[in-house]
């Protein structure tokens, strides 16, 4: 059994304990109902699912007001005269979000709105969010940091982590990227060098730099102490808080403090960036929501998807936009946390694969895959 | 048949069996490879997958020194193919959609190059070509193949 099963394992036996999930007030509704049986094949399940596309919809209980609130994330912006498209997309992003009707309370960006860190990529997104006039919170990507330790991203948008409660619900940033082990001083890393590293998803040179940190779970924990164990906690965070794929940093290193702060709380949800695809979970009592991306989708993991996850379409690379775009989340009077996938040019229901031959998942059949050879040699480097 | 015939038949059967045996011995590698031709087989091998891993990873340096440039985008194959997934090298030949024809994984790198990437296409039977499909290929051992697939 090599670590990475171990570690797999350790994660069910400890999260995963029989009967344990969401609070029972989480009311299963039609349209989960409908997504579980999917996931087991039944026939009605299949037969039904044309009629409820947006099968990622999320139910929390707890009485407030109806609310809506946007989510953009992973712009990944060069500066303008490298890539056009990407700040095509970003500005579309906004403007969408900035027609919502009824407005939405507030925006929140979940970080990687540069791609290299570089300060006139990050003005670039910073003037691009200017657009929606709503209210924004921030929190950071990696690759918003490592060029210059987030001194810019600071300087545009403030703390990396933060908390606010906003009609019932406490609203949690957590910064996920900023406590990378030290991996350049000892190479002697210029910060272009360092921010290359830690830029290239599957390079093996940043390690495992996504986690909470120790400093941080304290806040966490602190923060939480005084918010009732049954009120919804909606956890914003830019790497998800549970092992869904280490080698891409698709988790946090710390997944196990993380889970055992959030434990006594029954209505927790996680919204999440970096993973740029349709991608859905429940870990113990938390409910994990990934977001797409406005740059480009990465692929699922090698080794598979959460079952919950229905999984999304087979994007067209040949059209920049496919495959990509916000979220709007609404929080409703009626006990429910709703999740729309807003992706670029395609109706609701033609986000998810539903064919076999279109599903993001289904791509992956047949394939074994192998981490990179070129980067191993980096530490023998003068 | 007299026997002077039978004579030079016996002769001219002998000299070619002669001739083709040998050939057959300089052609089939009959002595056993010593671990070190391995080694330098392998070596030579895994060099084109550390190329190829290089300009898929976007590295400038390679790109230049092969006389390439696989993009003006800032966007690199490694960017939408993490650990080379989703390259698919075992299901071409295929029909390709995005090129509306039957292909081979070559013809898709050029579309990328090309396309997401804005770049200036490569020939297909350039160094830099070998590189890229060596690295797909090692990323992707084990895959099982599937010729034909969507």
């Amino acid at each position: 059994m090599d670590s990475l099963e171990r570690e797999r394992r350790e994660l069910d036996t400890i999260l995963r304990r029989p009967g344990e999930r969401p609070d029972s007030s989480v009311r299963i509704d039609r349209r989960t109902f409908l997504h579980k049986s999917i996931v087991c094949g039944t026939a009605v399940g299949a037969a039904s699912f044309g009629w409820f596309p947006l099968l990622n919809t999320l139910d929390v209980a707890y009485g407030a007001e109806t609310f809506k609130f946007a989510w953009i994330s992973d712009n990944h912006l060069y500066p303008k005269d490298v890539n056009t498209r990407f700040v095509e997309k970003a500005v579309r992003a906004v403007e969408e979000v900035q027609a919502m009707t009824p407005p939405a309370d507030f925006l929140i960006h979940g970080g990687d709105i540069a791609q290299l860190g570089d300060p006139v990529e990050i003005a670039l997104g910073s003037d691009i969010l200017k657009e929606a006039k709503i209210r924004k919170v921030f929190i950071p990507g990696e690759h918003d940091w490592y060029l210059d330790m987030g001194a810019t991203w600071r300087k545009h948008f403030g703390d990396p982590n933060w908390t606010f409660d906003h009609k019932g619900v406490r609203f949690i940033g957590l910064d996920t990227v900023s406590r990378a082990p030290d991996y350049w001083s000892a190479t002697k890393m210029s910060p272009k060098e360092r921010m290359g590293a830690m830029a290239t998803l599957d390079g093996s040179i940043g390690g495992p730099w996504a986690g909470v940190g120790s400093d941080q779970l304290k806040w966490l924990n602190h923060t939480l102490s005084s918010w009732p164990k049954d009120r919804p906690v909606i956890v914003f965070s830019h790497n998800p808080l549970y092992e869904y794929y280490p080698p891409w940093n698709f988790w946090v290193r710390d997944w196990r403090e993380v889970q055992e702060i959030l434990r006594p709380y029954t209505n927790v949800t996680n919204v999440h960036g970096h993973t740029h695809q349709v991608l859905y979970n429940e870990i113990g009592k938390m409910r994990s929501i990934g977001m797409l991306a406005t740059s480009w989708p990465w692929p699922y993991a090698p080794e598979g998807v959460p079952d919950l996850t229905k999984c999304m379409v087979r994007a067209d690379p040949g059209d920049y936009f496919d495959g990509m775009g916000w979220a709007r989340l609404t929080v409703t009077a009626a006990e429910r946390v709703q999740n729309e996938y807003m992706m670029f040019g395609r109706k609701p229901q033609n986000v998810f694969g539903e064919a076999l031959a279109d599903s993001g998942c289904a791509d992956n059949v047949n394939q074994e895959l192998h981490p990179r050879i070129a980067d191993r040699g980096w530490y023998s480097k003068d | 048949m007299t026997r002077r015939v039978l004579v030079i038949v016996g002769i001219s059967v002998a000299v070619l069996l002669g001739v083709t045996l040998g050939t057959h011995r300089a052609l089939a590698h009959k002595e056993r490879h010593t671990p070190e031709q391995l080694k330098i087989f392998d070596e030579v091998f895994l060099e084109q997958v550390r190329i190829g891993d290089l300009l898929f990873h976007g590295d400038g340096e390679t790109e230049k020194k092969m006389g390439v440039s696989l993009s003006k985008t800032g966007m690199a194959c490694a960017m939408c193919h993490p650990f080379a997934s989703d390259t698919h090298p075992y299901e071409f030949p295929k029909f390709q959609e995005q090129i509306e024809k039957f292909g081979t994984l070559r013809d898709m790198i050029n579309w990328c190059i090309e396309k997401p990437q804005e770049g200036v296409r490569i020939d297909a039977d350039s160094d830099a070509m070998k590189a890229l499909e060596a690295y797909i290929y090692w990323a992707n051992r084990g895959s099982r193949l599937d010729p034909g697939r969507h």
